[in-house]
């Protein structure tokens, strides 16, 4: 196999390789997964040349590190995983992106494990994410495609849980969420492990006419992790997608959270936030695709530095000439919690339509002095003002949530902010 | 137990600016000052540099709580002393809730959520705006009413309140006023209500009128001297300082 070193990049991946060849040959649809393979190992790893890679840490990713999952390992889960299934209404579990339980499902309800390669765009998923070297890998080594399906006209009232769990050394999992005409549900996808891990998790939300997804993302991965995820929302006509983003754990954060607004009327609402500390990288891309008229986007990125961590925010708005009344704002602060944290803003718009609303925002700046003294002028001491208004900056992003999640994970995200330094100029 | 706060020449300093020029004051518990003015004589000023608002420098002057120099310590020590200021404009803290807020404060934390709510009843403050974040969305009037509710919680020993009628209706003022005169007698809190309207004078009753006109206390009296404002405004007082 001496074409592990026709990639563009040659890097030593041979106990990585030899792993990915053994689960592709064990799979039935091993051609497939082949040709996937080799599309990875053509294009090679990014590089820090690419625009779109420019801030992640690529030198320190070493293939060599991770193999491929056989089956799923072993693990015990922790107890804010424990507790957040205590609410759910349905819980499906995923061990190194092996489906290992579907749950109790109910009418209307239904999970399946595809072993198809069908992306939600309709395409296949190699076709779909050709331009994408980590989605191209998940293509490749993903088990399978976990679907969750809620039929037309169905609401299912209790939060599903979908319970990501990372034990091996890497983990690609793949989940599709449809939501037929007029249904609506509150689903989590959590993440954690991931110890010295590369976590690559592709997702694909489809959201048909009047239906309803609200939809939190939580990373709570291990601080050594390598996590490189990707959602795309597909949305029908007055369909809805509220999606909040919270990344916390992993070296190096990637989240690239895309929606694309195919039917008249769709809305999307995103909030995406993050907490950096140690030498963590926070890396958010968002692209927000108005293709219908009178479609909607709202996108709030928030988040916080500290330490030595550094964080980006790349967001894009796209206007599809025809889109017209579309309104789509784009709003991004960003907290620096000490003088050698940094982070970069980038928003970019591409509109072909001139019938829009469009607006972008953006800051990065320490905490408010003004609002830290009014904090203080009520007898709260420094510190405490400052961990309130942090604590704030991410507990206005879970305000949307319903109250028993919103709880649940203001408290996780508190216990972690707890452990934060704070340097104030 | 009686407290005094006494304020003795006071200087501060606003944008490279001297704004009080030598402020003098001096009250006990239970008393009801206030402080009237026309515009930029110094009232915001002194109220944000008795809290320690950053942007205020003090330049020279003292101000004692039951012979505590305040202006030496910070705003969160000065608060923990028994001083609070209600502010004019009470600032958005997105983020943090008002029971957090008064838990960080150092308030009794017993049936907290219970007392803040009666106290939001009190000042006719919709209790749902307590579960909104600090001053996030409301409106003026809203504000001034939820700075109440942290004044009924903390039970300062003295407590500064800027422009507190402004944003108020009627009704809202009546209650507002009620609720300070209350904590006179409740804990024997001291206020020291500043405005440059007569309306708040007559719901609050005040012991002491002080008229300030540029950076200065120009003329110190009882209710009357409202009637003198009220008839001649505050030209003659103008004159007397130069």
């Amino acid at each position: 196999m001496g074409a592990y070193y026709t990639a563009l990049v040659p890097i030593p991946m041979k106990i990585f390789a030899d792993s990915a060849s053994t689960f592709i040959l064990e799979r039935p649809d091993a051609a497939e997964r082949q040709l996937a393979w080799s599309a990875f190992e053509t294009a090679g790893l990014p590089t820090t040349d690419d625009e779109v890679w420019r801030y992640a840490p690529l030198k320190d990713l070493v293939l060599d590190r991770f193999s491929v999952a056989a089956q799923p390992a072993d693990g015990g889960d922790s107890d804010f995983a424990a507790q957040l299934c205590q609410r759910a209404g349905l819980v499906v579990r995923v061990v190194d992106g092996f489906c290992t339980s579907t749950g109790q499902l109910t009418e209307g309800v239904e999970v399946e494990v595809d072993g198809s390669n069908r992306s939600l765009a309709g395409t296949s998923l190699v076709e779909r994410y050709a331009s994408d070297t980590f989605a191209v890998l998940n293509t490749a080594l993903a088990p399978a495609t976990t679907v969750l399906r809620i039929a037309a006209g169905v609401n299912v009232e209790r939060p599903i849980v979908i319970l990501n769990v990372s034990n091996s050394t890497s983990s690609f999992s793949r989940t599709q969420i449809e939501l037929g005409r007029g249904a609506s549900a509150t689903v989590v996808e959590y993440f954690e492990g991931g110890a010295d891990a590369l976590v690559v998790p592709l997702s694909e939300y489809r959201i048909d006419e009047n239906a309803v997804l609200q939809l939190i993302t939580y990373q709570r991965l291990d601080a050594t992790a390598w996590h490189v995820a990707r959602t795309t929302g597909f949305l029908g006509r007055d369909a809805r997608l509220r999606q909040a983003v919270i990344g916390i754990g992993a070296h190096y954060n990637r989240s690239r959270n895309d929606a694309e607004m195919l039917g008249t009327g769709a809305e999307n609402e995103l909030r995406t936030t993050f907490l950096g500390s140690g030498r963590q990288v926070h890396d958010f891309r968002t692209h927000q695709f108005h293709a219908a008229a009178r479609s909607r986007s709202t996108l709030l990125s928030k988040g916080a530095v500290a330490d030595e961590s550094r964080s980006v925010y790349t967001g894009l708005i796209e206007i599809e000439k025809g889109a017209k009344r579309t309104d789509a704002r784009q709003t991004n602060h960003n907290l620096l919690l000490s003088p050698r944290a940094h982070a970069d803003s980038v928003p970019n718009l591409d509109i072909r339509e001139n019938d829009v609303m469009c607006a972008h925002a953006s800051s990065v700046g320490p905490l408010d002095e003004l609002q830290r003294w009014y904090l203080e002028s009520r007898g709260v001491t420094r510190e405490d003002a400052e961990r309130l208004m942090i604590q704030g900056f991410f507990y206005e992003m879970l305000a949307n949530l319903p109250t028993e999640l919103a709880e649940l994970v203001e408290r996780d995200v508190t216990s972690v902010l707890a452990t934060v330094n704070v340097v104030t100029p | 137990m009686t407290s005094t706060l006494v304020i003795s020449g006071l200087r501060v300093e606003v944008a490279g600016k001297e704004v009080l020029k030598g402020f003098d004051l001096s009250m006990a518990s239970g008393e009801v000052h206030v402080i009237m003015g026309p515009n930029g004589s110094g009232k915001s000023t002194l109220a944000h540099a008795l809290a320690g608002h950053p942007g205020y420098r003090v330049l020279a002057g003292s101000v004692t709580l039951d012979g505590v120099d305040l202006m030496a310590l910070s705003a969160t020590e000065r608060a923990r002393h028994g001083l609070l200021l209600a502010m004019q404009q009470p600032l958005e803290v997105p983020g943090v809730r008002p029971i957090d807020l008064m838990v960080a404060a150092g308030a009794d934390p017993t049936r907290l959520r219970e007392r803040m709510r009666a106290e939001a009843e009190r000042v006719e403050l919709r209790p749902e705006v307590l579960d909104r974040f600090v001053n996030v969305d409301l409106s003026g009037g809203e504000r001034k009413r939820a700075e109440m509710v942290q004044f009924g919680i903390l039970r300062p020993k003295f407590a500064v309140l800027d422009e507190i009628d402004s944003g108020l209706d009627v009704d809202a003022l009546g209650a507002v006023a009620r609720r300070l005169s209350g904590a006179t007698t409740e804990w024997g809190c001291g206020i020291l209500a500043i405005t440059h309207f007569r309306r708040l004078l007559q719901e609050l009753a005040p012991t002491v009128i002080h008229v300030l006109s540029e950076g200065r206390v120009v003329a110190t009296g009882g209710p009357e001297l409202a009637e003198v404002l009220e008839r001649d405004g505050y030209e003659p007082f103008r004159v007397a300082t130069s």
